[in-house]
């Protein structure tokens, strides 16, 4: 094995302004697709067993330091789509990160283990009844020791969240403070950014560059088109390497008896479809759920300048059991452009109102246990994300809503808006029930987002309904894995980004 | 339900009748609003507007000239600020921004923005007997309030121009120091980068290994 050199700072990315040649081909053991939550660890844990890894990205290399801090910016050059990737009907932006380090490069650092009542659901469902929680604490032990994974202290707690806590207890309600991938948070607010001074732990600073340590390359600018395969064997992958101006630059060529795809929920499967790939199921693309969420804002009499401190502190885990509501209500920090778009307190005077008093108001983000009814497909040559809240899943919506508005108001809002197309207010809670009842599963009525596109490579025992093993690998071709979060057989309520770093670790040790 | 409520009903459904491929645009904004929802075919300016002769900016190249008077007048309805410290929006460039989001939509959907918006300002004609370009501040509000309580075309459209006005003004620093936003801190606090995480200890990932085996 080669010596391991570590670096300090940086990540050795090769971008398309250092390629040269027209065409290139590179020889390894193991090819992997996507450099995010998924990508990364499987690179690290592979080349630290001495594999010759190289990892491609198809977003660019943007160091931290970088970070502009400016959130409409940053969805501009961080994100999928330039942060405008919706469902077919775009009243869901799915937000993904596109750039070196995934979407773990602009998560909100929240960390939670798959929760055993899902695992059991895979067991009893899918027939991985080798994934119990005892199989995977090991991985998630490993995580989070990695990650520097802790509970947030109680400065890491903001004024949004310390008023939240206060609701919830009042209520009775289950409130906990959230684990976070972070050292030394600096309580900057700006998660959703990029972390410019490297506290959140993401892929950028923790598991990429630990890979490269061990000898993994690492390729930004650079995108996939197909992965090969024969005589039911992966080969490797062609891609295209383009420049930041739009033009391609170079073809490229990757040959390797195993193929990692960790591209996301949504490029991974389109991915898959384009090549007619591992689909014998025909569930490549099918049960994808993404957590809709929404973020409730609500009006305080005193400041709580919501951009301000730790962007997530505490969580109210009350309702989480399916039995119980299957949701999850999330403090929630936000900036100026994020509050203007999630209200609609009226037009003209009242928005403007709304927003002078921007300092007063503090927020919750809702996390649903949707049901995996979306599809991702291509459609003309563009992709598809066909994904409207089932009506199954509606009433849990509103359960949801209705639960944020009486945690604002015992955490002693005046006044809480519903993030709904029209304007809907709610004073006290005998206004609840009107406003959020009189809403309809219409699509453009609510102001949803997804941070968690999931389930589109469904996970499962059985080669006719499912589309990779417990191990990651496609039942239909050999040496193809999935290790990303298209593969949970079902959503899991709560951030995977966890789930998919400890089924990533376990899948690249049972490939070594 | 109002009786401009019903006229946009039976506009939006006339016009989804009308129409023989319809197509709901993908795109998305900060929040939520990611669509605006057109039509196939032409659609011929239904009355002609003062501003039509009006010329745009010289900086307003990825704008029609009917796009930068809409968003104009959207930005003088929605972003009022009379009576208060709020940054006046005439001293923001709010449709150079909006120009700017549009600019990285693909062609396609670019296309169909573009109808969608068309549509939007037209409508107002069944309406209010003019274009939405050409209505007083009051009366474009009450236009998108109704919008905003109609169908789903209706909602789109009403939606999407809001979110482009609001985070084109919002995203400009001008517009920050009346509401004690921070924007960027890192620099100006002068925090340490702490580069890369240190590696984990091999011996101690190859134990962890041999106790899962």
């Amino acid at each position: 094995m080669s010596e391991v050199q570590w670096r300090s700072s940086g990540l050795p990315v090769t971008e398309a302004k250092d390629i040269k040649q027209s065409a290139l081909t590179l020889d390894a053991d193991v090819v992997i697709v996507g450099s995010g939550a998924g990508g990364a660890v499987a690179g690290y844990e592979l080349a630290r067993r001495g594999k010759k890894v190289v990892i491609l990205e198809a977003g660019p290399y943007v160091p931290s330091k970088d970070f502009t801090e400016r959130f409409p910016e940053s969805l501009e050059t961080l994100y999928q789509d330039y942060g405008g990737q919706t469902n077919k009907s775009g009243d869901l932006l799915v937000l993904q990160g596109a750039c070196v380090g995934g979407s773990t490069v602009v998560n909100g650092c929240v960390c939670f283990r798959t929760p055993d009542f899902i695992l059991q659901d895979w067991q009893r469902d899918f027939g991985l009844s080798d994934l119990t929680a005892e199989e995977l604490a090991p991985y998630f032990d490993r995580v989070e020791k990695n990650l520097s994974i802790e509970e947030n202290k109680e400065h890491e707690i903001a004024r949004h969240g310390q008023l939240i806590r206060a609701g919830a207890n009042k209520l009775g309600w289950s409130v906990k403070p959230f684990k976070r991938n972070i050292r030394e948070c600096a309580l900057t607010g700006h998660c959703l950014s990029g972390c410019k001074t490297e506290r959140k732990q993401s892929m950028l600073v923790s598991y990429l560059p630990w890979a490269t340590a061990h000898g993994a390359r690492i390729y930004a600018d650079t995108r996939v088109t197909e992965v090969l395969a024969d005589g039911g064997r992966a080969r490797g992958v062609r891609a295209e390497v383009t420049g930041h101006d739009g033009a391609k630059v170079a073809d490229m060529t990757v040959n390797a008896e195993r193929v990692i795809l960790a591209a996301g929920a949504v490029q991974t499967p389109l991915l898959l479809l384009k090549g007619g790939l591992a689909n014998r199921s025909g569930q490549v693309g099918k049960n994808f759920a993404c957590h809709p969420s929404l973020y409730v804002s609500a009006r305080y009499p005193k400041p709580v300048h919501a951009w301000r401190g730790a962007m997530l502190g505490v969580y109210v885990d009350e309702f989480l059991h399916p039995d119980k509501g299957g949701f999850v209500l999330e403090d929630g920090g936000a900036g100026l452009a994020e509050l203007s778009m999630t209200a609609e307190p009226g037009t003209g005077e009242p928005f403007m109102q709304f927003m002078k008093d921007a300092k007063y108001l503090g927020g919750l983000v809702t996390l649903i246990h949707d049901h995996n009814v979306g599809t991702i497909r291509w459609e003309d040559g563009r992709k598809v994300i066909d994904y409207q809240l089932a009506n199954s899943d509606f009433p849990s919506m509103k359960r949801a809503l209705k639960a944020a508005a009486r945690l604002h108001l015992a955490s002693g809002a005046e006044e809480v808006y519903v993030p709904s197309s029209d304007k809907r207010v709610i004073r006290s809670e005998a206004d609840i029930d009107g406003a959020i009842e009189g809403l309809d599963n219409q699509p453009q009525h609510l102001r949803m987002v997804s941070y968690h596109p999931q389930g589109s490579c469904r996970m499962g025992a059985d080669p006719d309904t499912s589309v990779v093993n417990s191990d990651g690998e496609t039942h239909d071709v050999k040496g193809l894995y999935v290790a990303d979060a298209s593969l949970l057989p079902t959503s899991i309520i709560v951030n995977p980004q966890v789930t998919v770093y400890a089924l990533a670790t376990r899948i690249a040790e049972r490939m070594a | 339900m109002s009786s401009q409520q019903q006229t946009a009903r039976r506009l939006s459904s006339a016009f989804q009748q009308g129409v023989t491929r319809r197509r709901f645009l993908k795109w998305g904004l900060v929040g939520s609003a990611g669509v605006a929802a057109a039509a196939a075919g032409g659609f011929a300016l239904l009355r002609l507007s003062p501003l039509d002769d009006r010329p745009k900016p010289d900086w307003a190249d990825g704008l029609s000239r009917q796009e930068y008077h809409l968003f104009d007048r959207a930005r003088v309805a929605l972003l009022p600020t009379v009576g208060t410290d709020l940054t006046p929006s005439d001293q923001v460039p709010v449709v150079r921004n909006v120009q700017g989001i549009l600019g990285f939509m693909d062609a396609a959907t670019r296309k169909d923005v573009a109808t969608g918006l068309t549509l939007f300002d037209n409508a107002a004609v069944f309406f209010h007997g003019k274009r939405f370009v050409d209505l007083d501040e009051a009366t474009a509000r009450d236009y998108f309030d109704a919008w905003s309580r109609g169908n789903v075309v209706q909602r789109t459209l009403g939606t999407v121009i809001k979110q482009l006005t609001y985070t084109s003004y919002w995203r400009d620093e001008s517009t920050w120091g009346p509401v004690e936003f921070d924007g960027p801190v890192s620099d100006r606090w002068g925090i340490a980068y702490l580069g890369n995480a240190p590696l984990p200890d091999q011996q101690s990932e190859q134990a962890t290994e041999e106790g899962n085996a």
